[in-house]
C-alpha cells in the first residue's frame, strides 16, 4: 500500500503539464561528409528521445545527408558519437522521414504548420493537437540570425518565430521546447513571441559553437560539444526521473563548451524549476488509478449447435476442393458459343459470293482457269 | 510440276503441323516482330469472348480485326491452325499459278520483241529462256512456304497469313485478266488492311496491258476500263464494309480498325518505324507527322507507276515492298510476301549490286531482333534504342534490297534497248553510272 500512498501524492505533479502527448521534430540541415556531427548530433537525439517513450510515429527526423551508408564511411551502417566507437547512434531502428533532398526549409515550415500536400504520408506530418508537448531540435551551420539548410539556402529567425506563431493559433502545441546547436545559436530564439516557448541554444550571437573531437579512424569530428554534453546528460535521464529543466541549463557550462549555452524562458508559462526533463524529451504516459474492480461479461454468445432434424438436414458432403470456384473451372462445361451472326449477314454474304462465282466462273470461262 | 508442289506442300504442312505440337507454339505468338497489335491470334480470342459475353469486341482497345474476321474465326476457331496451313497453302499456290502465267507471257512478249528485231545484237544474253523459267513457279512457292518469316507467322497464328492469301488472290486473278475478281480480291485485301488500296494502279496498268488498251488518256477505251474497274473496286469495297455493318449492327468496327491503322495509337515495339518515333514526339507535332508518315506509304504509286508503266508485275512487286516496310504496323509475315517474288528476278542477277551487303543485314538483324529484346526487357541491360538500331538495320536492309531489285530491273531494261555495252558517239566504250 505504500506504493499507493506514493501515487496519490504525487498525482498532482502527474498532471501539472496539461500535455497528453509528446513529439519531436530533430533536424540536420547540413550535407557532406565532413559535417557528419550534424548528423551524429541529431542521431544522438533522436536514440535519446526514443530511449525515453517517444514512439517513431510521434518522431519527426529528418537528415539532409546519409552519413551510415556514405563512401566514405569506413564503418558502413555506423554513426558514431564518441571517439573510440562507444555508441552507435544510428543503432538498428533509425526511421529517418525525410532525407537528403527533402531537407529543405519549405518542407520544414510545412511540417511545422501542417500544411503539406494531402498526399504526404503520415510518417511525415506533425500530428500535434493542442495538448503535445513538442521538442524542436535544429543543429547545422547558422549564423546571426539564420540557419543555412542544405548549402543552398536559410531559414531567418522572423521565419521561425511565424511559424511558431502559426502552431499557436493553430492550437498545434501546448508547450514547446526548442534546441538549437549552431554557431551563433542564440540569435534564432530572439524572436520569438508565442507564448509556451522554451528555447536552448548552444553559443550566443558573437560565438561558435565548436566541435568535440575528431576521431582519428573515420577522419571527422564526431559530435559537437553542446550536444555531446547533453547527450551524456540525458543517458543519465530514464523516464521516471525527476530532472527538471534548471538541470538542462546548466549542461555544457564554459569550461566545457568554450562557447556560452544559453536559453530562454520569458515566453513560458510555467516555472521552469517545474518542468521536467521527460515532459519534452520522454513521452511519461498517464496513468489513471482506480481501486473499482470491474467484472468482464462476455459480449460474444455462443451459438449453440442445433440437433439435425432427422433425416431433413441433409448435408452436402464437399470435398475441399469443390468448395473453392475452381471446381467450376474445372469441370467447366464445352462453352457455348452465345453470339451468332445474323442471319440477314449470312444470306447477304453467300449471296454475294455466289453471285461473283457465277459471274467469273460461268461454265465457259472454267477452262481459262484451270 | 503438279509432283514437285505437291511435295513442296506436303513438306510446308509437316513443318508446320511439327511446330504447331511444339512447345514453340506459344512462344512465338508473344513475339512482337511476328505479331502486331492488327494481327495477333490472342487479340482474335479475346474479341471472340468478348462477343459471347455480349459486348462489342471493339470496346477498348484490344480488337482490331474486320468483322468478316470475326465472322470466319466464329465457325473455325476451333481449326485455326488447320485455317492458316490452308491459308499459306492457298496463297502459295496462287502465286504458283500466277508465276507461271506471267512467265508465260514474258516470254510470249520476248519472242514477239525478237521476231521484231527490237533488241540490239549484243545484249542476247540478256534474253531469257523457257528452260531456265521453269522451275520459277516452284521456286516462288517454295520461297513463300518454307521462308522462316512465313512459318513463323503461321505458327504465331497470325492474321497476317489470311491478309497475305487475300492479296495473292488478288494477284493472280489480275494476271489471269479477270476484272470482276481481281477488282473483289483487291477490295477486300484493302478492307482488310487499307494500305492495299496502293495496288490500284499496278492492277489498273496490268489489265489495260491485257487488253491491249494503251495508257492514253484522249482514248475513251482507257477510261471505259479504269471507270468499270473502279466502280467495281468501290462497289465491292462498299458492300463489305456494309455487310460489316450488318454483322455486328455498328460502325465502330470503323475507328476500330482503320482509326487505328492510320493514326497509330498503339506504340509497342515491333519491326517498323513508326514505334520509336511516336514515342518520342511532342503531342504538338504527332498530327503533322503521322501525315507524313502516311503519306510515304502512298506517296510512291504515283512516280513508281509512272515510270514503271510498262511493267506492272515488277510495279506490284515495288509496291507490296513499300507496303511492308513503311505501313504502321509490319511485321515479318508482310516481308514473307515481296520475298517470295525474288526468284521471278533472278535474271538481274547480274545488275545487282548489294547481294552480300543485303543478305547480311537482314540476317544479322533477324538473328538479333529476339537478342536484344531480351536485353532490353528481360536483361535491362540495353534499351530502347538497341532494338530500333535494329528495326533501322532490318528496314535499310530491306530498302536496300528493293531499290537495288529496281536498280537491276531498269538497267536491264536499258541494255535491251541501247545495248549491252554502251559505246559512245565516237565508238570509245562507256559505263552507265546512276546518277
Amino acid at each position: 500500500h505504500t506504493a499507493g500512498c506514493f501515487i496519490t501524492d504525487n498525482v498532482g505533479q502527474f498532471f501539472s503539464s496539461g500535455h497528453t502527448n509528446n513529439w519531436a521534430v530533430l533536424v540536420c540541415t547540413s550535407r557532406f561528409w565532413f559535417n557528419y556531427r550534424h548528423v551524429a548530433n541529431t542521431l544522438s537525439v533522436y536514440r535519446s528521445v526514443k530511449r525515453l517513450g517517444i514512439p517513431d510515429s510521434h518522431i519527426v527526423l529528418m537528415l539532409a545527408d546519409d552519413m551510415a551508408c556514405n563512401h566514405r564511411n569506413p564503418k558502413p551502417a555506423t554513426v558514431f558519437s564518441h571517439k573510440n566507437m562507444e555508441l552507435n547512434v544510428y543503432g538498428d531502428d533509425v526511421e529517418v522521414d525525410y532525407r537528403g533532398y527533402e531537407v529543405t526549409v519549405e518542407n520544414f515550415l510545412r511540417v511545422l504548420t501542417g500544411r503539406l500536400p494531402p498526399s504526404t504520408p503520415r510518417s511525415k506530418r506533425l500530428l500535434s493537437d493542442d495538448r503535445s508537448n513538442i521538442l524542436i531540435y535544429l543543429t547545422g551551420h547558422g549564423g546571426n540570425g539564420f540557419l543555412k539548410f542544405q548549402d543552398s539556402e536559410e531559414i531567418s529567425n522572423v521565419e521561425l518565430a511565424d511559424a511558431f506563431e502559426q502552431m499557436w493559433q493553430k492550437r498545434r502545441y501546448n508547450e514547446l521546447l526548442f534546441i538549437i546547436d549552431t554557431c551563433q545559436g542564440a540569435s534564432m530564439y530572439e524572436r520569438f513571441y508565442s507564448p509556451n516557448l522554451m528555447a536552448l541554444a548552444s553559443s550566443q550571437v558573437g560565438e561558435d559553437s565548436l566541435s568535440h573531437q575528431p576521431d582519428v579512424g573515420i577522419g571527422v569530428h564526431l559530435m559537437d560539444r553542446y550536444t555531446f554534453y547533453l547527450l551524456e546528460f540525458l543517458e543519465d535521464i530514464h523516464p521516471a526521473s525527476k530532472t527538471c529543466m534548471n538541470d538542462l541549463f546548466k549542461v555544457c557550462p564554459k569550461s566545457q563548451c568554450v562557447s556560452t549555452p544559453g536559453h530562454r524562458t520569458d515566453l513560458f508559462l510555467r516555472d521552469p524549476g517545474s518542468v521536467l526533463v521527460t515532459d519534452f524529451f520522454g513521452s511519461v504516459r498517464k496513468v489513471e488509478i482506480t481501486m473499482d474492480s470491474i467484472n468482464l461479461t462476455s459480449v460474444v454468445s455462443h451459438r449453440k449447435e442445433e440437433p439435425a432434424a432427422n433425416g431433413e438436414l441433409q448435408k452436402e458432403v464437399y470435398s475441399y476442393s469443390d468448395q473453392l470456384p475452381v471446381s467450376e473451372i474445372i469441370h467447366q462445361k464445352p462453352k457455348q458459343r452465345d453470339w451468332h451472326p445474323p442471319d440477314g449477314f449470312i444470306l447477304g454474304l453467300w449471296t454475294l459470293i455466289l453471285l461473283v462465282f457465277f459471274q467469273t466462273y460461268g461454265i465457259k470461262h472454267l477452262k481459262h482457269i484451270f | 510440276m503438279a509432283a514437285p508442289l505437291t511435295l513442296l506442300f506436303l513438306l510446308a504442312v509437316t513443318v508446320r503441323a511439327a511446330l504447331f505440337n511444339s512447345s514453340l507454339k506459344e512462344l512465338i505468338s508473344d513475339r512482337v516482330e511476328v505479331v502486331s497489335p492488327l494481327t495477333a491470334w490472342k487479340r482474335v480470342i479475346e474479341g471472340l469472348a468478348l462477343l459471347d459475353l455480349g459486348v462489342s469486341p471493339y470496346s477498348g482497345d484490344v480488337f482490331h480485326e474486320t468483322p468478316l474476321v470475326i465472322y470466319l474465326f466464329h465457325f473455325v476457331v476451333d481449326y485455326a491452325e488447320v485455317t492458316f496451313m490452308l491459308a499459306d497453302l492457298i496463297t502459295a499456290g496462287c502465286l504458283y499459278m500466277a508465276v507461271k502465267d506471267y512467265n508465260k507471257q514474258v516470254f510470249r512478249k520476248q519472242k514477239f520483241a525478237l521476231e521484231a528485231d527490237r533488241y540490239p545484237l549484243d545484249c542476247l544474253e540478256l534474253i531469257r529462256s523457257p528452260k531456265e523459267m521453269h522451275y520459277i513457279p516452284l521456286k516462288v512457292a517454295m520461297f513463300y512456304l518454307l521462308n522462316p518469316f512465313t512459318i513463323l507467322s503461321c505458327v504465331a497464328r497470325s492474321t497476317c497469313c489470311l491478309n497475305n492469301a487475300v492479296i495473292a488472290l488478288f494477284i493472280l486473278s489480275t494476271i489471269k485478266g479477270n476484272l470482276l475478281l481481281s477488282a473483289v480480291f483487291l477490295s477486300l485485301a484493302t478492307y482488310q488492311c487499307l494500305y492495299p488500296l496502293v495496288l490500284v494502279a499496278p492492277a489498273l496498268l496490268y489489265l489495260l496491258q491485257h487488253q491491249y488498251i494503251p495508257v492514253n488518256f484522249r482514248r475513251p477505251n482507257f477510261w471505259w476500263l479504269v471507270a468499270q474497274y473502279l466502280f467495281m473496286f468501290g462497289g465491292s469495297l462498299l458492300v463489305v464494309v456494309c455487310l460489316s455493318f450488318f454483322l455486328l449492327g455498328s460502325w465502330d468496327f470503323l475507328s476500330s480498325v482503320y482509326g487505328f491503322i492510320l493514326s497509330v495509337p498503339d506504340l509497342t515495339p515491333n519491326i517498323g518505324l513508326f514505334w520509336y518515333f511516336f514515342a518520342e514526339m511532342f503531342e504538338h507535332f504527332r498530327l503533322f507527322f503521322l501525315c507524313v508518315f502516311q503519306i510515304n506509304v502512298f506517296f510512291y504509286t504515283i512516280p513508281l507507276s509512272l515510270k514503271l508503266k510498262d511493267h506492272p508485275v515488277f510495279l506490284i512487286f515495288m509496291q507490296l515492298s513499300i507496303i511492308s516496310i513503311f505501313k504502321s504496323y509490319p511485321t515479318v509475315g508482310d516481308s514473307a510476301l515481296y520475298l517470295s517474288f525474288l526468284p521471278v528476278w533472278t535474271h538481274l542477277h547480274r545488275f545487282l549490286r548489294n547481294i552480300f551487303l543485303v543478305s547480311c543485314l537482314l540476317l544479322a538483324s533477324s538473328l538479333l531482333f529476339p537478342v536484344l529484346w531480351h536485353l532490353w526487357i528481360y536483361a535491362g541491360s540495353a534499351n530502347s534504342n538497341f532494338y530500333y538500331a535494329i528495326t533501322l538495320v532490318f528496314n535499310v536492309a530491306q530498302i536496300l534490297l528493293v531499290s537495288d531489285y529496281f536498280y537491276a530491273f531498269l538497267r536491264r531494261e536499258h541494255h535491251l534497248t541501247y545495248g549491252l555495252y554502251l559505246k559512245r558517239k565516237d565508238g570509245s566504250e562507256a559505263a552507265m553510272v546512276l546518277k
